[in-house]
């Protein structure tokens, strides 16, 4: 019935062929996260320069199409970023997978916002959400230098 | 036997989920309820409700005789020597918390050896995890062969003279696999090794003896039984019950409370202490009393077939990786597909109103042995059908076009 909305070509296909899978050389923030129910493990790696931008963003682990294609979606534009702007985005992607109609950030380009709307059909599966939202908290954390490891909500 | 006749007896199967008859395939995880539990907890709560063991008025007194009746049952369906080797609690978990803490309150000693299996359930190692903690215990890992299972030459090779106890799984809910566990505890027993057994699989799908088995310890998860959630079975030989010092304090388990002394109950009230899951334990009478109706043999030979028949479909099904394949196996599938990640395919298969279940279903050690994160679990019991394997093959289909597979 939704499936297709849930699994359309662009998850599929960045489940399939994550981008950013790898861990960044010369890092200078990560921090891990786990889904303890399902055993899914993400690992964030950033490269912020001088001027706090991100310069580069990637990440290893394991889970499923939603969960791998979500993390390469944001690893992939939060490049470019800085700290405040990523966490506003954060936001952005957090309240839509939650509630929101639409996203909102002037952060993210039209494509970027269509790209990232793609995930939106998880907020019919509710035990799914936490698949796409790990990798999310897990940035915020790295941002933080949170040595703990996050763990999804339910 | 008419496998629709006995389905007819789950209400569940009445009802459209999420407008798609149910076809249910984790009872590893938890099976259905037959009608007459329902209707027995129903019955209890509405028409004889009493605490038990506690008062002398007659609803107490005979509820009391309800919840003893259980006991009864559990011991005969087991074949238990004695009443008393019989314990409730309130799931295998906690009968397995209770073996290890008591035994580690008084028998093991620091630097001895417990040995248990890959293939354990996450209730059958923390435990015992704990004890490595806090006695300094060792705990070794028989490993599987290349089947997912488990052999009696694997199990001698890891005894060392230090090796105490040996705790191991009757059937694993992930490969399958049903253990030797009488040979095991004959090997055991000729070294004074201790066998404890989590019977959560083997009990809903296996004949039990104990006397026959002989294994120290055995757990049963009434919720995997056919009956209600909160309830659990801990048998063990009377001697070391007896034994053994009391688990948890309180109400009912005690004999004589002074200021300066307390001594304990008898068996069983020393293992049951404060109000027990009493409704559930009446009820509990009514899943022995419908698998008895229908014959364990009859529950093994339909599901062995079934296992056989799933078995195959999967084989044949091309991207499908099925895990294990044990000479003796029991109703539990598990697999993986090639490029599709259990939660996707679980997610997918739940669309078609095919329940089954994805992870590592507690057995992280097991996964990763297999080195897979995680693996999607078909299981059966006594109410599914070939049909019921066909639609999940089918939907595995539907999940493999999904991803273009
Ligand atoms: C092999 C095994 N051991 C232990 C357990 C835990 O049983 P319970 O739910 O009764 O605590 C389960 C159930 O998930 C199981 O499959």
């Amino acid at each position: 019935m939704n499936l297709k909305e849930l699994y359309q070509e662009i998850i599929l296909e960045h489940g399939k062929n994550p981008r950013n899978l790898r861990k960044t050389e010369g890092f200078n923030k990560d921090a891990k996260g786990n889904n303890p129910l399902c055993g899914d493990n993400v690992h964030v790696y950033l490269k912020l320069n001088g001027q706090k931008i991100v310069e580069d963003a990637s990440f290893e682990g394991s889970g499923c199409a939603i969960s791998m294609a979500s993390a390469s979606i944001m690893t992939d534009l939060i490049k470019g970023k800085n700290e405040h702007e990523a966490k506003e985005i954060v936001e952005d992607f957090l309240g839509m997978i939650k509630e929101n109609p639409e996203l909102k950030s002037k952060y993210l380009s039209e494509d970027e916002k269509t790209k990232l709307m793609c995930l939106s059909g998880v907020k019919q599966y509710p035990m799914r959400v936490k698949c796409a939202t790990l990798s999310w908290h897990t940035m915020v954390s790295a941002f933080e230098e949170n040595t703990e490891e996050v763990k999804t909500e339910n | 036997m008419n496998i629709d006749q006995i389905k007819k007896e789950f209400p569940i199967f009445d009802e459209k989920i999420q407008n798609n008859d149910l076809v249910y395939l984790d009872s590893a995880n938890s099976s259905q309820k037959p009608k007459v539990v329902v209707d027995r907890i129903n019955e209890f709560y509405t028409k004889q409700f009493s605490n038990v063991g506690r008062s002398v008025h007659y609803l107490a007194v005979a509820a009391t005789n309800l919840y003893e009746n259980t006991r009864s049952s559990v011991q005969k369906y087991i074949n238990a020597k004695d009443k008393n080797e019989i314990v409730f609690t309130k799931g295998a978990t906690e009968a397995l918390n209770l073996i290890a803490n008591t035994l580690g309150q008084s028998y093991l000693q620091e630097g001895d050896e417990v040995l248990i299996t890959e293939l354990e359930h996450h209730s059958n190692y923390v435990p015992w995890h704990f004890l490595r903690k806090s006695k300094n215990i060792k705990i070794n890992f028989a490993e599987i062969n290349e089947e997912g299972e488990i052999t009696v030459e694997e199990i001698e090779k890891k005894i060392t003279p230090k090796t105490k106890l040996i705790s191991i799984t009757h059937l694993s809910n992930v490969t399958g696999a049903i253990l030797p566990v009488k040979e095991i505890t004959q090997l055991a027993h000729s070294k004074g090794i201790i066998v404890v057994v989590d019977g959560c699989q083997g009990a809903p799908h296996l004949k039990l003896d104990m006397q026959e088995l002989d294994c120290d310890f055995y757990a049963i998860s009434c919720h995997k039984m056919y009956g209600p959630t909160g309830l659990g079975v801990l048998y063990g030989k009377k001697k070391w019950l007896e034994e053994l010092p009391p688990y948890q304090g309180g109400g009912g388990m005690i004999n004589e409370v002074k200021k300066d002394r307390i001594s304990y109950g008898e068996l069983p009230n020393k293992y049951e202490a404060g109000t027990m899951a009493t409704a559930q334990v009446i009820a509990f009478d009514q899943s022995i009393k419908f698998l008895e109706s229908i014959g364990i043999e009859n529950v093994m030979k339909h599901e062995a077939n079934l296992v056989e028949y799933g078995q195959e479909l999967l084989q044949k099904n091309n991207s499908v990786k099925l895990i294990g394949n044990p000479k003796n196996k029991g109703g539990v599938l598990s697999f993986t597909i090639e490029g599709v990640h259990p939660h996707d395919i679980a997610t997918i298969l739940d669309e078609d109103g095919v329940a089954i279940r994805a992870g590592h279903h507690c057995c992280q050690i097991l996964h990763d042995k297999l080195n897979i994160p995680a693996s999607a679990r078909a299981s059966v019991g006594i109410y599914n059908t070939k049909e019921d394997l066909d639609q999940l093959n089918e939907s595995i289909n539907n999940c493999k076009k999904i991803f273009n597979l």
